[in-house]
């Protein structure tokens, strides 16, 4: 297979990128597709946190583990109310271009997230900070942002409220500092390669939209385990379609890649099956209901649906990728947190399909009066078998379903309108239990699609958020799921696992429930 | 002895041709701004907005958003805003890719995709021509019978058929050439290739029936009964009669082979203009769309006006003032 992938290679020079050269001095990485920008206050898409991890280190920062160790800070301290956090960066942190990382970057950084002029679509992930969504709505100036330097190597970050995820959320690139130096200096147009500056392991070398993102190691970075990293380039190249992801990982052309098509997965099985790596993802895929309207106002309604779903079915039979059927809204992978399962998860499939049946008949649907819904999904050959399965499931109880696909964007924008009456979502990231179960209070505006609203839940969730210590926060807001999942307002289906080709030559990759690989803990074997 | 083609084709008093010239140049302009238009609103009326992505959107960030495009103003002023930057060669910032202009992008983009048409279209008419010639000279012979009928699978082919096919034969299972990107020459042979074969097809079967219906004429019998040889009929007598059908049908082709790379482009994840096309749409990316649609738009005018020109050019029965 070598000889078969140097082939090439040598006929056409090195121009054209030969993963199977030795020693490949620069590391190709499949992203899943086009960076919008590396402006970190800017970003929005999980395929940009990817890079720019590579690019910046915040406060806090990942091992190869993913665990959350201190990053740009050496230590931090938070007083007992849980609203001061007091941050200490290290000692001769330093920029790219060789200037002093200091406190008021990351102040100039929160200021510059939180101004309304910016426009950043993530700016909530820091309203913990105090007044930061008045600041964000201009209704009062930047000053009144709850960061300030109390001198060069002290950040202090006072809190609207206690928020024991506080570590977490600063992994976010929207909580990296930017040189406001080069910022100030070229605007907009400091993310040009020629102007960039950044404090990560690699600095941006060069940009072509849709064919590569180009990181050079930069000379200036250290941090107490790793003083600068293995590999001196690395280029992220936009793989959008799996399926050519697949055939070019096939061919030699890049080292790793993000996914590849669920079909291929027996193939890579058995000829890459030292490539293959499979990580469950912290993650929850979900039917959401529509309590706006009926029938799905009704909870006996939503409890039949839900006692109809054959999850490990789905999962392992039709869907066939890996993914871990989850009785719970909180992914099981959630630390310190034991999630709440749906009522009925333990009964065997006949008496909940007895349960969901009688619960229809009180309804009022039956033989004569049969229930009709329409289920939304996200068009996809795999979404398709999916949705099929789950009409599937529900005809069991006398439903009938009409599927109705949309792309992406049509799809989620008819969510966030409440123009449907239940559909597929899903919802990534955190390993914090409110990070999930915000989804359901009744203040939480479009992305609780489905209106629900428990006066008993929102109180649980409105406790939770006054308790600074972490243990008893997670305590009540498992007491908080308890009675939501009660009440179904979604269907919890599975958590997503992640399926990559690395190259075996790649040593460093460990999987982990974030899937974050930063490229500097990547080396040649 | 001289054959129609070689007679000086007779275009009208010079005059005229520069009012057909001009009457053509304010049709397509007109035309223009009606393309640019419709396309302005049918994005609009599309569900979602360029700001929907993965995470929550507050109201206020929204606001935020929606001011620092101008998308807060009246839809109308947003128009003439538009139209106004249209004028002034300005096609505005990307809504997605905020890192660049959307000036920067189509001038990286656009001489990836008009290489991989460039190339397919001199593919097509190379091949084509060839083909169809060995096939016409042959009409009704074994030959004939085996070239068409592979044009015939070339043209009932499409290219998200034959690309993907392509790919796997020669970069995964062969290692030939690579699956996909750009970065040197090998890039550019499976793209074109894909997206030249159906016109190679339909331009051989052109050529194949007009230069078969030539041979049966007069003047091509009597350059035989003279015994001329046979390359030479072909060149000077059958030829450049026999190809005046394709070369009008070149010009709707280069237009779509110029244009027609958005499958190319995404097969091959090749960093052309087709692929911001789909993926502009899909992102609601309102002015990258536009900048594409622009560019297309202005490339399909000029060549339909090539076209409608060379007609009259080659064909003196044609008249501009018609």
């Amino acid at each position: 297979m070598l000889a078969l992938l140097l082939a090439p290679a040598m006929l056409f020079g090195p121009a054209w990128p030969a993963a199977a050269q030795k020693p490949p001095a620069t590391l190709l990485l499949g992203n899943p597709g086009e960076p919008e920008t590396l402006d970190p206050q800017r970003y929005n898409l999980r395929l940009e946190e990817t890079i720019l991890a590579d690019l910046f280190l915040g406060l806090t920062t990942f091992d190869e583990h993913a665990n959350i160790v201190p990053g740009a800070a050496e230590s931090w301290s938070v007083s007992d109310d849980g609203l001061t956090w007091t941050f200490t960066l290290r000692e001769g942190a330093r920029w790219s271009d060789g200037a002093p990382l200091t406190a008021a970057d990351f102040v100039y950084a929160y200021q510059r997230l939180l101004a309304p002029e910016t426009a950043a679509s993530l700016a909530y992930f820091m309203y913990p900070l105090a007044n930061a969504e008045a600041v964000n709505a201009g209704r009062q100036p930047a000053a009144a942002l709850g960061a300030h330097a109390a001198d060069a190597r002290t950040l202090v970050l006072t809190l609207e409220k206690p928020y024991p995820y506080l570590p977490e959320r600063l992994l976010y690139p929207t909580a990296y500092p930017v040189p406001r130096h080069v910022v100030e200096r070229y605007g907009d147009a400091w993310v040009k390669p020629e102007h960039w500056v950044s404090n990560g392991a690699y600095v941006l070398e060069d940009w072509q939209p849709q064919a590569a993102v180009v990181l050079a190691r930069n000379p200036h970075f250290a941090t107490p385990g790793l003083d600068a990293a293995a590999i001196a380039r690395v280029i992220y190249q936009p793989l959008s379609n799996e399926q050519a992801a697949y055939n070019r990982y096939r061919a030699g052309e890049v080292h790793a890649i993000s996914s590849f098509p669920a079909g291929e997965l027996p193939s890579a099985r058995r000829d890459l099956a030292d490539d293959l790596r499979l990580s469950p993802l912290l993650s929850i895929m979900y039917l959401v209901f529509n309590t706006r309207h009926a029938p799905f106002d009704d909870a006996r309604v939503r409890e039949a649906l839900a006692l109809a779903v054959d999850r490990s079915t789905l999962t392992d039979k039709v869907q066939r990728a890996g993914h871990l059927p989850s009785p719970s809204f909180v992914p099981a992978l959630v630390t310190n947190y034991q999630p709440v399962a749906e009522p009925a998860a333990d009964l065997p499939r006949r008496e909940r399909l007895a349960r969901a049946r009688e619960l229809l008949a009180a309804a009022g649907y039956g033989r004569d009066n049969p229930l009709q819904v329409t289920l939304r999904y996200v068009s996809g050959t795999e979404t398709k078998r999916s949705n099929l399965a789950i009409a599937a499931f529900w005809n069991d109880i006398g439903v009938r379903t009409r599927l109705h696909q949309a792309e992406l964007k049509a799809h989620f924008s008819d969510l966030r309108q409440g123009n449907f009456a239940v559909a597929m979502a899903g919802w990534f990231g955190e390993s914090n239990p409110e990070h999930y179960l915000g989804l359901w209070k009744s203040d939480t505006g479009d992305v609780n699609y489905g209106a629900f609203a428990s006066r008993r839940f929102d109180a649980h969730m409105a406790a939770a958020a006054e308790i600074a210590d972490l243990e008893r926060r997670n305590a009540v807001l498992r007491e908080a799921e308890a009675i939501g999942i009660a009440d179904y307002p979604a269907v919890p289906l599975y958590s997503v696992m992640v399926r990559r080709l690395v190259s075996p030559a790649l040593g460093g990759w460990h999987e982990n429930p974030r899937d974050a690989h930063p490229a500097r803990f990547l080396y040649w074997r | 002895m001289t054959t129609p083609a070689a007679a000086p084709a007779s275009i009208g008093p010079r005059r005229s041709r520069g009012r057909f010239l001009l009457r053509r140049l304010g049709w397509s302009l007109l035309t223009f701004w009606v393309i640019v238009s419709a396309v302005f609103f049918l994005m609009r009326l599309a569900p979602g907005g360029p700001f929907d992505g993965e995470r929550r959107l507050p109201p206020e960030v929204e606001a935020n958003l929606r001011a620092a495009y101008h998308l807060d103003e009246p839809l109308p002023l947003q128009y003439l805003r538009y139209l106004g930057m249209l004028v002034q060669g300005d096609l505005g910032p990307s809504f997605r890719q905020k890192d660049f202009t959307v000036n920067e992008l189509v001038a990286g983009g656009a001489p990836v995709s008009l290489t991989v048409g460039g190339l397919a279209l001199l593919l097509a008419a190379g091949f084509g021509v060839a083909i169809g010639t060995a096939a016409g000279t042959r009409a009704g012979g074994s030959v004939d019978r085996l070239l068409m009928g592979l044009s015939g699978l070339g043209l009932a082919l499409p290219a998200i058929v034959v690309a993907p096919v392509a790919v796997l034969v020669f970069a995964v299972l062969l290692g030939w050439l690579p699956a996909g990107g750009t970065g040197s020459a090998a890039h550019y042979v499976l793209p074109p290739v894909a997206l030249a074969l159906p016109f190679v097809a339909a331009i051989a079967r052109l050529t194949r029936g007009s230069v078969a219906e030539t041979m049966s004429e007069a003047h091509v019998r009597t350059a035989r009964a003279k015994g001329l040889p046979a390359l030479r009929i072909l060149r000077r007598h059958v030829l450049p009669l026999a190809l005046l059908p394709v070369v009008s049908f070149l010009g709707p082709a280069a237009a779509a082979l110029l244009t027609g790379s958005v499958v190319i482009e995404q097969v091959f994840e090749l960093p052309g203009i087709g692929r911001y096309f789909v993926q502009g749409a899909l992102n609601r990316d309102y002015t990258l769309v536009m900048g594409v649609v622009v560019v297309y738009a202005a490339l399909i005018l000029l060549f339909n006006l090539l076209v409608d020109l060379s007609y009259a050019r080659l064909d003196p029965r044609i008249r501009l003032d018609a």
